[in-house]
This record gives C-alpha cells, structure tokens and sequence, in this order.
C-alpha cells in the first residue's frame, strides 16, 4: 500500500491541545521536539531510518484533532517514545522497552540544544545522569505500555505508514538523475528533505500523499544541486500537479528558518515535554500575558 | 494549516471519540461461541447498527512487552483487506475493568469485532442434516477462489488455509479468516496461466496444519509460493465430496506417504526439483507409484477430477492459481454453479449449545491424555503436558481440543479460532489441557472416537513470528514426544523469526493496490489521488465523494448539532476567554479522569 490515510481538515482545525488551553505555537513546538527526540532516539537504537520515520508520522497522527491526545495530558516525551516503540515492534527491528527507555534516559541528560545537534556527537554526561533505577524502569515501562494502547486506540488500530523514499528513487530513476554526475547528490539531498519533512510544522506526512513529499523533494533537491531535469511538467507524470508541488517546495524550504527559530527559543530551557512542564510553562505564559 | 469549511467528512470526525475502536458497551453480548486456551469468542449485537457480530478477546499474555504483536499484525493486514470473500475486521472494541482487588491499575480488555458468520465449513461438511449439491460446493469453491485471488493480488499469503478458517453465513457466502498466520508475499504476484510462480527468498516452512500442508513444505522447501493455499484449497475441494478431510496424516513423513499414494509419487517430471529439498524427516526416498486420485473421486465427474489435479500437483510452480482456477472448465459446465443467496439456509448451531443439550456426548480423549492434568484438565504443572501419540500435537494452540471440527459453526465463528492462539503461552498455572478447552468438555479419558466422528486435526506449527517467537526456534523447539510432530514451544523470547519478518514493513508500503482504505480513525480513505492534491483542504472534498460511508458513521455517532457547535464556539473562545481556558471541553468524562490521572502520571514522573 503507497497510500497514507491523511488527517481530514477539522483534524487539521483543532486539536486537543488547544481545546486544553495549549497555544498553538507551544503544541508546534512541543510536536517539532518530540519528533526530533524520536529520530535522535531512533539513531541511538540504530533503528532504519523508515520505522523512525514511521514513528514520527505515528507520533504526528497522535496528536491531531479533538479526539487526538492532549499536551496536557499526556507527555509529548513518552508518547514519542511509545511511539518509537511500537513502530519497531511492528517491524522486524523490535527493541526491547528497556533500550527504549535507556536511550530516552540517556537523552534527557543532554543538554537542552541536543534536540537540534547530533546526539550522538555530544559530550556523554556520564552513566550516573541516566542511570534508570530498576523502580523508575518499571514505572516508565508501565507507562509506556499505557501510552502504546493509548496511542493504538486514537489512531484506529491503523499502524500503517507508507513512506516516500522508495518512491523518490524510482522517481529519480524515472528521469535519469543517475545518468547525470549529480544524480546521487540529488537523490541525498531529496532524502534530506524528505527527513526533515517529517518534523515540518505544517505537517506535511499527514496532510500529502508520498508521491506528492518525493516528487517536490525531487524537485527542490534538483535546484540546489543545479540538476537538470526533464522538460515541463515532468512532475504532473508522478501524479503531482504545480500546486501542491508549489505548496510543498515552499514548505520544505520554510523548515530552515523554523528550527533555527525553535533552537533560539530553547537555548536556556529545555521544551516543556512532560504534562508537569507544559503546566509551569503555560503558567509562565500566562504570567507574562498578565504582566503587560 | 487550513481551516478548511466544516463539510460532512469534516464534522463526521467530531462525532466519535475514537473511530475505528469503540466501547464494549456498544454491544449486547449475547452468547458464547467458543472457548480455547487461547481466547474467548461471543456473539453479540451491535446497539448502534443492530448488526450481529463476533467479539474475540484478545487476551494480553505478556503485559510487559504492551500489546501482542501477532495481534497487531493480523490487525494491520485485516485493515488493508476489504474483499467480500475474507472476513472484515470491523473495529476494535474495548472493555474497561474495574480493578479487582489487590490488582492494582484497572486493565482494558480488547476484542476484535467482526461480522457474525453461522457457520465454518468444516461444521457444515459435519452436520448431517447438511446436503452438499455439487452447484453448492461449485458455489463455496469460486468464493474460496474469489477469495485467494484476492489475497495472492494484494500479496498475501495465508498459510492457514483449511475447512475450519472458511466461514459461511446463511446468506451463502463464504469468507476466508483467521489471519494469524499470514505474511506479505515479497514476490511478483500470480499471474494468468503462470501457476504459482517461483519464490526468490525464504520463509519458514512451519506453517499450514498438516492435512492440508503441501508437498513442499513437508520436503521443507523455503522458498515456497501462492501455490501453498492453492494446494489448502485443494483439500478443502475434496474434503467437500468426501465429507472429512481426505488427507489425514498423523505424523509429516505419513502425511507426505499419503499424499503420494493419492497423486503419485514425485518425479522428476511430476516435481522437478524435489530430490534437491531437505527431505521429509530424513526420509528422502518414496516407493515409486500411481496416485489414486482418479479412482477416489471417481463418482465427481471428469472435470472435478480434472481441477483437483489442478490444484493438488506436485509441481508447485504448475499449480494452478487462482485467477486460473476461477476459469476452469468445471465451474462452466452444468450443473452450473448456486448463487450464494439460493443456497438453503441451516441451523447455526455452536459447540457450546451442542455441549448444553447433550451433556452425555462420548468424551472421545485420548487415553492417558490426563495425566498431568488436574480435574478441570489444567496442567498441574508436575511435568510437561504429555504427548498422547496423534491426537494431540503439542499445546494446543486452538484448545479446541482433539476434535478441531467443531460441530457446524462451532467456535470458528468469524474472526474465531487460532489467530491469537500464537500468543505467548500462558503461564503453566494457566495451562488448560492441550486437547480441551475446558474439563467437562472432554477431559476425562475415554476411547479414541468412532469411525464416524471426524479425525483430531494436527494444528498449524507455531507462527514463525508468533509470541512464541519461534522462526529461528522451528526445529530447536522440536522435541520428539512418543508422535513425531510434536512440538513444544520455547517459552523464552529469544530467536524471534527475524528472516521470517525482514522487510514485512517494507514490502507492505510498496504495494499499490488500490482499494477501499480508511484513515486511521476509520473514515473512508481517499483514494484517487486527483483527490489528493492542494494542502488539507483537499482531504475533505475528497471525502465527499465517498458519503455514503461518512454519513453512515456520523449517524451512528450521534452528537447533535447543538454540541458540535459548542465545540466550535469553544474553539473560538480559547484565547480569549482566559478563565475557560483549562476547561475540559470535548466531553465531561474527560475532566473527572483529568486530575486523578495527571496526579498518577506525575507521580510516576517523580520517581
């Protein structure tokens, strides 16, 4: 199945964040770092990058609409590791909870810039910051298999999740590209794209079909690196008018700016991911609101 | 993000909390179908839509490993499926428990909610009021077929099929279920005139109950094909002439000798190939005969023989398929075939009803078949369950027991029967005797049963990825127990079925076959990409070209128009009036829930 069910417009409308009080750009920003979290996460459990990825769109799907999960009742923080968890359990890279929850540990740990840098690459802040206690793994573990069911329920039962890359390649074999020296250059920079498509704000997987997210990859990639691509229209054949593929270009190139904004916005303080958080943040929110 | 206008898909999404997984309370549990080891089946009425459906309980052997991951792959595949011939999975209903004492947290239940069926095959080929008319089973068969067309073309296989998963319903039409087993096909799919193709990788060998198990996969040929439920269909093809299973092995190298006595030996010519497969059970060379096929079937005519050749050769890359098979000279020969809603209706009747009428049934166990077990047939757990020669092949994924053919409808009632029975074996606390379900069924010992009674039926081997977590475990977790196949499952979760399961996910996304999807909260899902175009906006037009689904849902949903605009006003409101701001808006159950459950998470958070 290349299809993907797509979040109808009065899912887009609302959600139960804002219902709850949650201003929409604090849910932007705390959806944008739980995705960032799971794909870090999802690296340190050398997990495909697919079931990452099928774990932010799942994580994406979660919170959308008024029957979606609410900020300020959930914990973007351990849905998306539920998330990550429940996307490798259905692939065959399971993990176990505790790898699950030892990476999530070990990535509280890091300083607050760690969602927007290489995990990884960071200084290791020594195995006392993110030791789990065999009491806080059972407690977390329990959670974590609530918040799966949790998140099972609101989407449906429906785990599936189809991705674009497969797609773009056959696409960009489709119109030469490796014929051409830049054609490899093109097909890494389209999968850039198509990475960082996943934590767009406009949340471009729940509202675009595959086809649609690798042609505009396709076609912003070939710009960059100056690939020449076939005469007009060579998109229409991939199912994608100019449109949408204006739309999505437009996103896709808007996601520089937006996380160079969310990195300057948690520099000092870490994005409040846990219901507790959110809570002292919308109060500080509303302080300042009352303040002018 | 687009504020589209509110058209009806738009609204139909406010009108169920969760769509495609509903309460338990919107059912009127009625009886129950079937019982097993592994799961529990009830017929009940949907309050919403009135309909009459069957629950399985999905039962959570191992809570710490969340919800069970067979479970979860036979949801995602019944998800995708939307055919007349297999069973729908219509939604997923879940039971909220109070917490018993001294349980601590409260914990859901859920069930697999699908349409009622009044009968499998298997009971109605055992029902003697039941007549089968050669336009009846011509009938039953191009379902069967319709139906194996349709799974091969969507790229999956079976590997279960058998009498007992073929459900039928009072209307005539049949449906292929239990989905426990299957797996996506990674290769190119049948195609006309083509048989079954050739397979380019492996997968596990351990799957099909026995009778109905091909060739190759009892020479233990990895890289099998479609051609494997081509072959189920076969038996099940003759089953319905002969009335009981026509190949009733009591171990794999019988079962392979039987086999071979019905349609010849394999040779070069009738099964290239078959001398380069491992063999069956080191067994390698067969006496060379003739199948006796032509002779057994002698009273169905030419072209029934004729088709059973078909779909029972050796030959696994000759076996016809199923876009072949519906073309076959005997569907189009008279008598031709019954529409399915001429077909007479019979009496559903379950083996539990059976059981409460004739309490007095001859406990048919086998002999010795108790010992360690307790009273109620539980495993005491003083030993391993014995093996008790064929009537029992292992734990009994199914407890149903040592007769797996039910009286007609029994237990395998629509989404019934085995497919969560791969879970995790219970504790052995919880053992139930392998062959019954429950004590007074048929726990005691008594003699093997009459001629007339149906054969035990050797199950399917653990799923290569079942919660047993077998695949790489299928021969370790062999072991020789007085019968030759019987299995015993590994209770550790090592070894999961990794080459079994490589590429699952990936393949599944690569498939493009369109058909009736849904979003993910169960509204119709667009389809034609036309429809997919221009933002979220788009989501919903598309929607409305697809009403009929839409507007049935919201009608069973059921919020008012008064509430949903409520809802919008909320909506409209929440930045501007601060006081309402932390006002639980969408339904009143939600703030009660609100802080208790906050209160728990962050305690939880603490610590």
């Amino acid at each position: 199945m290349a299809a993907n069910s797509l979040a109808s417009s009065a899912q887009l409308a609302s959600s139960a964040s804002q219902l709850d009080g949650v201003p929409h750009h604090l849910e932007t920003s705390l959806v944008f770092a739980g995705s960032a979290l799971a794909q870090a996460a999802g690296v340190l459990l050398r997990l495909p990058q697919e079931i990452i990825a099928q774990a932010i769109v799942i994580f994406a799907r979660v919170w959308v609409g008024s029957e979606g999960a609410s900020l300020k009742e959930h914990s973007a923080k351990h849905v998306s590791a539920a998330c990550l968890y429940l996307a490798a359990k259905l692939s065959a890279h399971s993990r176990l909870p505790r790898a699950v929850l030892n990476v999530y540990a070990f990535l509280d740990a890091l300083p607050p810039t760690s969602l927007f840098d290489d995990a990884a690459a960071l200084d290791d802040p020594g195995p006392k910051a993110y030791y789990l206690t065999e009491g806080d793994y059972h407690a977390r573990r329990s959670l974590m298999m609530k918040l799966e069911a949790i998140v099972l329920r609101i989407l449906g039962f429906n785990t599936h999740v189809a991705l674009p890359y497969t797609l773009c390649i056959n696409y960009l074999q489709a119109v030469e590209a490796f014929a051409q020296p830049q054609g490899s250059a093109v097909a890494k920079r389209a999968f850039a794209h198509l990475n960082s498509s996943l934590m767009n704000p406009q949340r471009l997987y729940l509202t675009h079909q595959p086809h649609s997210l690798a042609t505009a990859a396709i076609y912003l990639a070939a710009r960059e690196v100056g690939l020449k691509l076939p005469g007009d229209e060579w998109w229409e054949v991939f199912d994608t008018d100019r449109e949408e593929l204006g739309f999505l270009v437009v996103a896709m190139i808007s996601m520089g700016g937006f996380v160079e904004q969310e990195k300057r916005r948690w520099e000092k303080s870490r994005p409040p991911l846990t219901v507790d958080q959110l809570d002292r943040e919308l109060e500080r929110l509303g302080a300042m609101d009352d303040g002018e | 993000m687009a504020h589209g206008p509110s058209s009806s898909p738009a609204s139909a999404g406010l009108n169920r909390k969760f769509h495609g997984c509903s309460s338990i309370k919107d059912y009127d549990v009625m009886d129950k179908l079937g019982e097993g080891t592994f799961g529990e089946v009830y017929k009940a009425k949907s309050r919403k839509t009135g309909a009459t459906v069957a629950l399985k309980k999905i039962l959570m052997h191992n809570e710490k490993d969340g919800f069970p991951i067979t479970a979860l792959r036979e949801i995602k595949l019944l998800k995708m499926l939307s055919h007349v011939n297999v069973l729908k999975l219509e939604e997923m209903a879940v039971e909220r428990n109070k917490a018993a004492p001294g349980e601590g947290r409260k914990r859901a239940v859920l069930y697999m909610v699908t349409p009622y069926m009044d009968h499998d095959l298997s009971g109605l080929l055992d029902n003697h009021e039941v007549r089968m008319t050669v336009p009846q089973i011509k009938c039953y068969m191009l379902q069967l077929l319709e139906g194996l067309r349709y799974l091969h073309d969507s790229s999956i296989l079976h590997r279960d099929m058998k009498a007992a998963n073929l459900l039928i319903n009072n209307r005539g039409i049949l449906q292929i279920a239990d989905f426990g087993l299957a797996r996506h096909y990674d290769e190119p799919v049948p195609r006309k005139g083509k048989g079954g193709g050739e397979a380019h990788r492996d997968y596990t060998s351990l799957v099909v109950t026995r009778w109905y198990r091909p060739p190759e996969l009892l020479l233990q040929l990895r890289r099998y094909t479609t051609a494997i439920d081509m072959w189920g269909a076969g038996c099940v093809f003759g089953e319905m002439f002969k009335r009981k299973p026509i190949l009733t092995g009591n171990s794999d190298l019988n079962q392979i000798q039987i086999i071979f006595d019905l349609v010849g030996a394999p040779t070069e010519e009738s099964m290239p190939g078959w001398r380069d497969l491992p063999g069956c059970d080191g067994v390698r060379e067969f006496a060379p005969r003739r199948g006796s096929l032509a002779h057994v079937f002698n009273d169905q005519g030419r072209e029934a023989v004729s088709l059973l050749y078909d779909l029972l050769r050796l030959d696994w890359r000759k076996r016809i398929n199923a876009i072949d098979a519906l073309e076959h000279p005997y569907f189009k020969t008279p008598p031709f075939p019954a529409r399915p809603e001429d077909l007479p209706r019979f009496h559903d009747s379950h083996e539990l009803d059976r059981r409460r009428g004739n309490k007095a049934a001859p406990p048919p166990a086998p002999a010795g078949g108790t010992v360690g077990m307790g009273p109620n047939g539980e495993w005491t757990g003083a030993g391993p369950p014995q093996s008790s020669g064929i009537w029992m092949n292992g734990p009994d994924r199914s407890g149903r027991g040592f007769q797996d053919r039910g009286p007609p409808g029994m237990s395998r009632v629509p989404g019934a029967g085995p497919s969560y029975d791969r879970g995790p074996p219970l504790p052995p606390g919880h053992r139930r005797a392998p062959w019954g379900g429950d004590g007074h069924r048929h726990g005691h010992g008594g003699p093997p049963p009459p001629e007339s009674v149906r054969h035990p039926l050797p199950h399917a081997p653990h799923p290569p990825y079942g919660g047993g977590y077998g695949g790489d475990r299928d021969r370790g977790g062999r072991v020789t127990m007085g019968a030759k196949d019987t299995y015993v499952p590994r209770y550790s979760d090592g070894g999961r079925g990794r080459e079994d399961r490589r590429s699952r996910e990936r393949s599944l996304d690569r498939r493009s076959r369109s058909r009736d999807r849904q979003d993910w909260r169960g509204h119709p899902f667009q389809d034609d990409r036309a429809g997919g175009r221009r933002g979220s906006i788009q989501s919903d037009r598309s929607g409305n070209g697809r009403n009929g689904s839409h507007d049935e849902r919201s009608e069973r949903g059921g919020r008012s128009q008064e509430e949903r605009d409520f809802y919008r006003d909320r909506r409209d409101h929440r930045y501007v009036d601060r006081d309402r701001r932390h006002t639980r808006s969408r339904s009143p159950d939600r703030e009660r829930d609100y802080n208790s459950r906050r209160d728990r998470e962050r305690e939880l958070y603490r610590r």
